[in-house]
């Protein structure tokens, strides 16, 4: 009989979805033996039932019987006392138990090594990989219930740094292994092997998996596009079986840290204090205190509330051998937590694949459509504008062209905005429509050793931009606009054409896998815009129609487009699992780059060494260990469509006498013409480990990435007359080199299960080279210097107050200059750099870095029966932040509010920090001074989920597979001294990163989803 | 194997068809807007691109807005008490932030582009392959242009003295180093002296072009700033004497050049035009792409009283004072003071008037409490409620400052005033109704029409009362000189010279960022 390869046969029935129960049935037909019968259900790390599972009785080291499991992961059988049970998967580690300590409910764990990664045209086995390969996979996501695809990989990984932007519907910043280039460090991102964009509205149910790309060798295939790093997303696919309908609903409760600020009375002392001051100063024009407003409004409650997040999701799939199907279908709404904002999206998502012969199909398609209620002003401004706006505004005055509260000289003298005022005098939404189609025809020949694929995909987009300014005022000075209303579009295209051809085979102990192919990309893009003057009233109703408004009607219209064509080939060849190597090749054209530099090539090799696969490799406790190094370059085009052109700029006027208006044309934005490609090399050393039974992995990297021609839209100076933005320049050479290491524990003990994964990285730039042959570039706070990283915090350093005019007297030169003869005592103490005798420009000095030391993220998840736990955190240490809100609220020199517990120095009460307050004179409050630096260390427990599922015995009665409830507490928890509202904020530039400007800060939350599968 | 070379001959034949048109499908042209390689090739365009230089009176850092706050709130007539402290420190020598957007950076920003635009026109105007209809067409927008330039570059020099001399189209790696007032001055010499040889004497219609009679105006502003005294002479000789005279004179109506009624008068040399054609919503000045950018000015909401529009600038008191000092002919008070300031007294001093509107408001409704502050009229008109912008013209040269310079002028020759002098100054005062130098009832005419030193000091003052927050005072201020003596008497009448330091404050900073981003140019010194 040739049944005694039994564990084969059941293993190939799994994996060929045979009638599973029948083979057990005739299995536990021939044997008789008196025997315990043992049930249980096997699932997997997500808790979702594992069909297809081969549970095999051992005896004496043999197969004797066995079974698979059900649709719902559910076996039964007779197990002889003293056999061991073996539970078996494709992909899955296997696990074996004695009789008797067989558990009910059992987890197989993803066999890490035999895990297949993405890496661009094709997949590698895990333990192959060559390059720097970070992956989040589905089981992360499905916990998290992130609404982004970018937050979702939030303290995942290593080298990769993520910001929020906190605002509803708005997306991430995402950055891999710090700053290699000027031109936005956001990387590629690869949805389903078509280019995609981190705005694409994904829903992150969808996606099963996301791999990082870091270094070149990786992501060389994708050559041009590829210098920051690449995301590949590959979304869930239907799977053979009987239909499955997975379905989830969240409701998200969150609100927005708030700046601790004085309250109108506390204001009314100190700001009374301030004006007595600058009296005694004679400081112009300052002859009484303020005639205080009234009122005691707390700015950030009127425009703060508890957001509400709503998630529906809802997916059906299934398929057989020739043919699978995925459906989903989604529904968020987010209730922003700052009033006026919102957030509406719907989309599904369908695909399908089929196969016959040697012909295989597919296509995948989705749709995405949201709405957004949005601030009509940048981020920042809202959140300065809490400290700005004085506390006895009140919100609301009748006196006032539209009913709004705001500044006066005598009672308020500010001109900051009622952030009520300005949003609700002027509303401003935004739709947006995807609509992505990616089919594909696959050709396998030759025994599946040659293939062919020509892929086709497309993106249309189309946005819109609707708004209403009535009229009305919000800010002291305000001129009497007219009401107006504007629309504005945006639509682009995305065309894709892929045609690749793939080459397997394999002779003995040699393996060979080859790409080649080429690609076609297009985009074009349409803005068109136009508003009007003085809409139609009905009473107090505006009427939205551009047709019934009587105003000055304006319209605006312009277009991009852009094309980049591609060549590839990729060799991979492997001897013996030992010995690997890669080789990449690429030529790429831009349409945005002058004729002559429009072509380029790139290459890199990668090489590994499975040094646990040597004869004399004898370490019993290491399953996996190999070595890899590699070499590459990129090239990043990354810029404008047609920077290189000189235009015209063809809107002056100017009017000639009375309203006669002539028409000007001028050269405005200057321009470079002789653009090149920026290129990007890296080298990449690592080591990857897997030890102990594969509970333990580690993986250690080093790189060295040195940025030429950098493509930068480099300011040059005013005396051009430069208008239109900084031109585009290959502005110099930057370095950037950094450690990465990530280690894993993933065990069970019985029936609880537990992994730690945690990460950490360095970071390290240095500028190599300027632009137009500069060594050195300035901002108001930063210098960056040839040999120097990038941005370094460059002010002028204070030294504490002076305490008595004595020690005014006795701060001098060395030429004995009294260095700052006006001060008083209270003010601040300036460093005199220069030793000139004077506080001016040359004092500046370097006082600090932005950079971050160290970088690190860690992530602990526990399963025990039902519920589930996790715990992630990530932070950032080491490094000086420029905080905003205090510079901002600037010790009363205007009538900006302050923060509670604010203590400035006074005659009678001299120990404290802060300077004597005064109004009207800057002296102490310049923006340029180290004084507003604080440490922005933190550290952040971003995620906190509690989860459970209920017994599976339990739902089987109302026919689920599975219901899950969970608790996700989001960035509840962050240790920090710093004392702005984040530590972790959306930087202002690649010049001003740690320049926290009032930045929109990060919600926090708590969410409660339920989830099943039927 | 057949089977491979087919697959294998199938891929090479669809890469060479791709590579062979490949560039053709990079090669993807701006439709969206001219580029230059389209351009100054035609009449048209030199026409054309002359217009993109008068576009850059409409901006913020130009004649819309911050020009006025400056120059007046720096000069001792002006002054500051904007609730926006960096604003108002920036008009009283108090300099903290080197790159302040509103009185510096635009400013600087936004003069150096109206350098840039004008010198692409002359860097083509001479190109022998544009042809024009009519060669005097191709001299006259030269002509301009250099006028324009030089226009730019006198006030340039009046804030920062040491700034770099650019005649050519920029580069965007341009890194050019400091001039000197003196090398500047030369070259707009030389270049209005040529730009006179091209202006016509009178324009009938688009009068934003200048005229032989604005050339002649700035060169003698430019000399006299200089001390060129007989230089100076001569070009105000040409407009109060000699073909001049046939164009301009005073307008018998002072106030007439100072509001949207009668623009271009008999009285203006050269005036900046502005309109409400363009009429668009909230802050539309800075766009520099759209077409349908505002093209009117800022002054009024500029300097409107507090708590009526921004209150940038306002007066100081001593304006007032000085001009009630004075009664004219009929015993009344000085009417040009009625047209110069709003302020507490206006209703008593000018009972003809009544009690006047202010935006509205009369002074003890809307402005009771503001003491004895002084609010600019000069340039407001009667629109209510006030709106961002206004059409009123501004007046950048007119013949009453060009007559009280002449005078200067001939005193400074003459080391005394001669008759010629004297008789300037009183065609200034009659025409308001105020009695000659010989009869004034205040001023000691004898003494001041016999005296050097005496004249000199009077006209200092006939100037600061006829010129008042027309931007003039500053660059005054600056031909007389500063010294300690001067320096305490301007304290007296302006407390923001208590933080004037000689040697240092004459001139403004450069622009932080210039300073340290082109290792050429050096900051102004005692910065």
């Amino acid at each position: 009989m040739k049944s005694f390869d039994l564990k084969k046969q059941i293993a190939r029935m799994g994996r060929n979805r045979l009638v599973p129960i029948l083979a057990a049935l005739l299995w536990t037909g021939s044997f008789a033996f008196a025997q315990n019968v043992v049930r249980g259900t096997v699932t997997d790390e997500n808790g979702e039932p594992l069909p297809g599972v081969s549970v095999v009785v051992n005896e004496g080291g043999k197969a004797v019987t066995g079974v698979m499991t059900d649709m719902s992961g559910q076996y039964s059988l007779s197990v002889p006392a003293g056999a061991e049970l073996e539970f078996s998967f494709v992909g899955f580690q296997t696990q074996t138990f004695p009789a008797g300590q067989v558990p009910g409910s059992l987890t197989l764990a993803t066999d890490i090594l035999q895990e297949s990664v993405v890496i661009g045209y094709g997949t590698v086995k895990k333990k192959d990989v060559l390059g720097s390969i970070s992956t989040v996979r589905e089981q992360d996501l499905v916990n998290r219930k992130t609404g982004n695809v970018v937050e979702s990989m939030q303290g995942m990984t290593s080298g990769v740094k993520i910001t929020s932007s906190g605002q509803p519907g708005s997306g991430s910043a995402i950055q891999i292994r710090g700053i290699g280039s000027f031109t936005g460090n956001s990387p590629l991102f690869i949805v389903d092997g078509s280019y995609g964009g981190s705005e694409l509205g994904l829903n992150v149910d969808d996606i099963e998996s996301i791999q990082v790309l870091k270094d070149a060798s990786s992501a060389a295939i994708y050559g041009s596009r590829a210098a920051s790093g690449v995301v590949i997303i590959t979304t869930k696919k239907g799977k053979a079986g009987p239909l499955k309908v997975t379905g989830d609903a969240s409701a998200q409760l969150y609100w927005l840290p708030r700046y601790d600020l004085m309250d109108a009375e506390t204001y009314k002392l100190y700001d009374d204090r301030a004006y007595e001051e600058a009296m005694l100063q004679g400081v112009a024009g300052v002859t009484k205190t303020q005639n205080h407003f009234d009122g005691d409004t707390d700015w950030q409650s009127e425009m703060l509330r508890t957001g509400l997040l709503q998630n529906y999701n809802v997916a059906l799939s299934g398929g057989n051998n020739d043919i699978r199907y995925y459906v989903s279908a989604n529904h968020k709404r987010d209730a922003g937590a700052l009033r006026y904002t919102g957030y509406e999206q719907t989309g599904f998502r369908i695909n399908t694949s089929g196969r016959k012969g040697i012909f295989e199909f597919g296509e995948n398609f989705f749709f995405t459509k949201s709405n957004t209620q949005k601030l009509n002003t940048a981020t920042g401004w809202i959140w300065s504008n809490f400290i700005a706006m004085p506390p006895t505004i009140p919100v609301y005055d009748e006196s006032h062209p539209g009913g709004y509260g705001y500044g006066d000289p005598d009672r308020a003298n500010t001109y900051a905005l009622n952030p009520v005022g300005y949003e609700e005098l002027y509303h401003a939404e935004n739709g947006q429509q995807y609509l992505y189609g990616d089919v594909y025809g696959l050709l396998h020949l030759y025994k599946d050793i040659f293939s062919t694929k020509l892929n086709v995909s497309y993106k249309n987009y189309f946005g819109e931009t609707s708004s209403l300014r009535k009229k009305g005022n919000w800010t002291m000075g305000q001129g009497d606009d007219a009401a107006s209303i504007g629309y504005s579009t945006a639509k682009h295209d995305k065309l894709l054409i892929e045609n690749t051809y793939n080459f397997d085979y394999t002779v003995g102990e040699n393996v060979i896998n080859a790409v080649a192919g080429f690609s076609y990309d297009t985009f074009h893009e349409e803005y068109r815009g136009e508003s009007k003057l003085n809409p139609l009233t009905i009473g107090d109703r505006y009427i939205t129609s551009i047709s019934s408004a009587t105003g000055t009607q304006t319209a605006t219209g312009s277009y991009i487009e852009y094309a980049l064509i591609s060549y590839f080939g990729r060799l991979n060849y492997s001897f013996a699992d030992r010995y690997l190597l890669q080789l990449t090749a690429r030529r790429d054209g831009t349409s945005r780059l002058p004729a002559g530099n429009r072509w380029a090539n790139f290459a890199s090799a990668s090489i590994g060494w499975r040094i646990s696969k040597e004869p004399f490799f004898n370490v019993p406790w290491i399953d996996d260990l190999k070595l890899r190094a590699n070499y590459g370059t990129l090239g990043n085009s990354n810029i404008g469509a047609w920077d290189y052109v000189s235009t015209l700029n063809t809107a002056p006027r100017a009017i000639m006498e009375g309203d006669d208006k002539a028409v000007g044309i001028t050269l405005s934005n200057l321009t470079n013409n002789d653009l090149v490609w920026e290129k990007k090399t890296t080298a990449n050393v690592g080591v990857d480990l897997t030890a102990l039974d594969r509970r333990f992995t580690a993986s250690a990297e080093w790189f060295l990435s040195k940025s030429t021609d950098l493509l930068l839209a480099a300011p040059i100076l005013w005396t051009t007359g430069n208008e239109g933005g900084a031109p585009t320049v290959n502005a110099g050479s930057l370095q950037n080199t950094g450690i990465e290491l990530e280690l894993g524990w993933n065990d069970h003990v019985g029936d609880f299960s537990y992994s730690i994964n945690g990460n950490v990285s360095t970071l390290k730039n240095k500028i190599l080279k300027l632009g137009y042959d500069s060594t050195v570039s300035y901002t108001s706070t930063s210098i960056s210097e040839v040999g120097q990283p990038l941005g370094m915090w460059y002010l002028y350093k204070t030294l504490g107050i002076f305490q008595s005019q004595e020690e005014v007297d006795s701060y001098v030169n060395a030429e004995g200059k009294i260095i700052q003869p006006t001060a008083l005592p209270g003010d601040i103490k300036y460093d005199d750099y220069d030793g000139n005798g004077q506080i001016a420009s040359a004092d500046r000095q370097v006082v600090g870095s932005p950079w971050p030391k160290l970088y690190a993220g860690l992530n602990v998840s526990m399963a025990w029966k039902g519920l589930d736990f996790s715990i992630q955190g990530y932070g950032r240490f080491g490094h000086l932040v420029y905080n905003g809100a205090k510079a901002t609220a600037g010790d009363f020199v205007n009538n900006n509010n302050n923060f509670r517990g604010y203590k400035p120095w006074t005659q009678e009460d001299p120990t404290t920090n802060t300077p004597r307050i005064i109004f009207g004179d800057s002296r102490n409050s310049r923006g340029d001074q180290d004084r507003w630096l604080e440490d922005g260390s933190f550290w952040r427990f971003s995620d906190i989920a509690l989860g459970y599922s209920l017994p599976a015995s339990l739902i089987k009665k109302v026919g689920m597979d599975r219901i899950r409830f969970s608790v996700i507490g989001k960035n509840l928890i962050t240790f920090t001294r710093y004392t702005g509202l984040d530590p972790e904020f959306a930087d202002s530039g690649i010049y001003s990163i740690g320049y926290d400007g009032c930045s929109f800060p990060n919600p926090r939350s708590v969410q409660f989803a339920v989830s099943f599968t039927f | 194997m057949k089977r491979y070379i087919v697959c294998f001959a199938c891929v090479l034949a669809a890469l060479s068809v791709f590579s062979s048109c490949g560039e053709k499908y990079i090669d993807i042209e701006n439709g969206n807007s001219l580029n230059t390689s389209m351009y100054w090739k035609t009449e048209e365009d030199m026409n054309t691109n002359l217009i993109a230089v008068y576009n850059m009176f409409y901006r913020q850092g130009t004649w819309t807005r911050n020009i006025y706050t400056q120059l007046n709130g720096m000069a001792d007539d002006g002054v500051s008490y904007a609730g926006w402290t960096e604003l108002n420190e920036w008009t009283k020598f108090k300099y903290t932030n080197y790159n302040f957007a509103e009185g510096q950076a635009k400013i600087w920003r936004e003069h150096w582009t109206a350098v840039n635009r004008a010198n692409q026109v002359l860097d083509h105007i001479d190109d022998p392959n544009i042809v024009f209809a009519n060669e005097q067409d191709r001299l006259d927008i030269k002509g301009q242009a250099l006028w324009l330039r030089a226009f730019y570059y006198y006030y340039m020099v009046a804030l920062w003295d040491n700034i770099p001399l650019l005649l050519h189209t920029s580069s965007a790696g341009d890194q050019p180093a400091n001039s000197t007032p003196d090398a500047i001055f030369e070259e707009m010499e030389n270049n209005l002296v040529e730009a006179i040889g091209y202006l016509p004497l009178t324009r009938t219609k688009e009068r934003a072009r200048p005229t032989k009679g604005a050339a002649y105006g700035l060169l003698a502003r430019y000399y006299a700033q200089h001390h060129k005294w007989s230089d100076a002479a001569k070009c105000l000789e040409w407009i109060v004497e000699g073909e001049g005279k046939s164009v301009y004179s005073l307008e018998p109506k002072w106030e007439d050049n100072f509001n949207n009624k009668k623009e271009n008068n008999v009285e203006s040399l050269y005036e900046i035009q502005f309109s409400l054609v363009n009429y668009v919503g909230f802050d539309q000045t800075d766009n520099y792409r759209d077409a349908n950018a505002q093209l009117g000015t800022q002054i009024e909401v500029n300097q409107s009283p507090k708590g009526t529009g921004w209150n940038n600038v306002e007066g100081n008191r001593w304006i007032v004072e000085y001009f009630k000092r004075e009664k004219t002919t009929d015993g009344k008070n000085d009417p040009r003071l009625f047209y110069t300031c709003w302020y507490d007294q206006a209703t008593t001093d000018f009972p003809e008037h009544g009690d006047q509107l202010i935006y509205g408001k009369t002074w003890s409704d809307g402005y009771s409490d503001s003491g004895n502050r002084v609010f600019i009229k000069k340039y407001s008109t009667d629109v209510m409620p006030l709106y961002y912008w206004n059409d009123n013209n501004f007046r950048s040269i007119r013949l009453a400052d060009m007559l009280l310079l002449y005078a200067e002028v001939l005193n400074e020759i003459n080391k005394g005033p001669n008759a010629k002098a004297v008789e300037y100054v009183n065609r200034v005062r009659t025409r308001v109704g105020l009695p000659t130098l010989a009869e004034s009832n205040y001023y000691d005419g004898a003494k001041i029409a016999s005296d050097y030193a005496a004249f000199k000091e009077h006209i200092k003052i006939e100037r600061a009362l006829e010129t008042a927050f027309e931007c003039i005072r500053w660059i005054d201020l600056k031909r007389w000189g500063f010294d300690d003596a001067t320096l305490k008497d301007l304290q007296k009448r302006d407390v923001d010279y208590n933080y004037f330091v000689l040697g240092k404050h004459e001139r403004l900073p450069l622009p932080q960022r210039e300073c340290d981003n082109n290792p050429n140019l050096e900051q102004n010194p005692n910065y």
